[in-house]
């Protein structure tokens, strides 16, 4: 697996957690958090963006996807299905983000010059999603949600020795599988430490361990499916 | 599953100052009310982004040391 892939992964998780960011943007317990899960979730998609754009300065071009199977899509299970309860949403603002923003750290730190340059504005703006899901994550006592994110967290960054352990060595991310997860555990200590992953049933491209995709719904809104269907007659094209 | 009030138990109202050039003073934006200093600080923050400030800040409302409010005579001067 190559470094690109691992950014592409990134890239599909942003996009993912940003569109689930949305769907509560008019459902969180206060005004302000509606007005800053629309602001988390712009800024996510803006981050899907950039890394999908620097797929091509890593010297490997986006790999042209099947449109017909989400499990084209490397996210990790917990975006698989719209959440249906704010814990979830913190637990994935507090933990799963944090994640990502932790690999993005270590890419941006790390030797390879187009993430250097690129990735710096999106640590800034993770701040803030830190500082949101951590506040969230203390308010509502023990979430048993932060263990499902913890867990797919941990399975994100691998098995020790695995690539991403490669790729430390090899200067390209600042840090290797056994700091992001130690470091993780520091930034959301709140949650609980992670379960033994089975790394046997661990696929390598998807990083993780369990089958399944997300749900047709939410894989017809980014193929644009799910737009068409309110555009005018006319203008409807056939795909 | 973990439990959140849809108004939080205690909160705190802070006010939120901003500029837009280094040679502009700060000036009172707006508010917001969070639990906490984190909340507080990405609350604003997604609220009052939409602007190009140089410097945005927040203060607890309850910092604000008032000397005289609009109607009292606090100038000294009788």
């Amino acid at each position: 697996m190559s470094l690109a892939t691992l950014v592409q992964s990134l890239a599909d998780n942003k996009q993912l957690l940003g569109l689930r960011y949305a769907e509560w943007c008019t459902a969180a317990p206060t005004l302000e958090a509606d007005i800053a899960g629309a602001a988390m979730g712009l800024d996510d998609l803006g981050h899907s963006r950039v890394l999908h754009g620097s797929l091509r300065e890593l010297g490997e071009a986006e790999a042209e996807r099947d449109p017909t199977s989400p499990e084209q899509y490397l996210n990790v299970a917990y975006l698989d299905h719209p959440w249906t309860d704010w814990s979830q949403f913190v637990a994935a603002n507090a933990v799963l983000d944090t994640a990502f923003t932790l690999m993005i750290e270590a890419l941006a730190n790390g030797n390879v010059e187009v993430l250097r340059s690129r990735l710096r504005k999106m640590l800034q703006e993770e701040h803030y999603h830190y500082l949101h899901g951590r506040s969230w994550l203390r308010q509502g006592g023990s979430n048993p949600e932060a263990g499902r994110a913890f867990a797919d967290a941990v399975e994100w960054f691998g098995p020790e020795g695995g690539e991403v352990d490669q790729f430390h060595q090899a200067g390209q991310l600042a840090a290797g599988v056994a700091g992001l997860r130690s470091t993780l555990g520091e930034r959301v200590a709140c949650a609980p430490p992670p379960v033994p992953t089975d790394w046997a049933r661990w696929n390598p491209l998807r990083r993780r361990t369990r089958p399944g995709s997300i749900d047709s719904r939410t894989f017809e809104m980014l193929r644009g499916l799910e737009e068409k269907r309110y555009m005018p007659v006319g203008e409807r094209k056939d795909g | 599953m973990a439990t959140f009030s849809r108004v939080h138990q205690q909160v705190r109202q802070y006010e939120v100052f901003a500029r837009k050039a280094r040679d502009e003073p700060l000036r009172q934006v707006g508010s917001v009310v969070a639990p906490d200093d984190d909340l507080a600080q990405a609350y604003a923050r997604a609220t009052y982004d939409e602007e190009r400030w140089v410097e945005l800040v927040i203060v607890p409302t309850a910092a604000v040391i008032r000397l005289w409010a609009p109607g009292e005579d606090g100038s000294g001067s009788g």
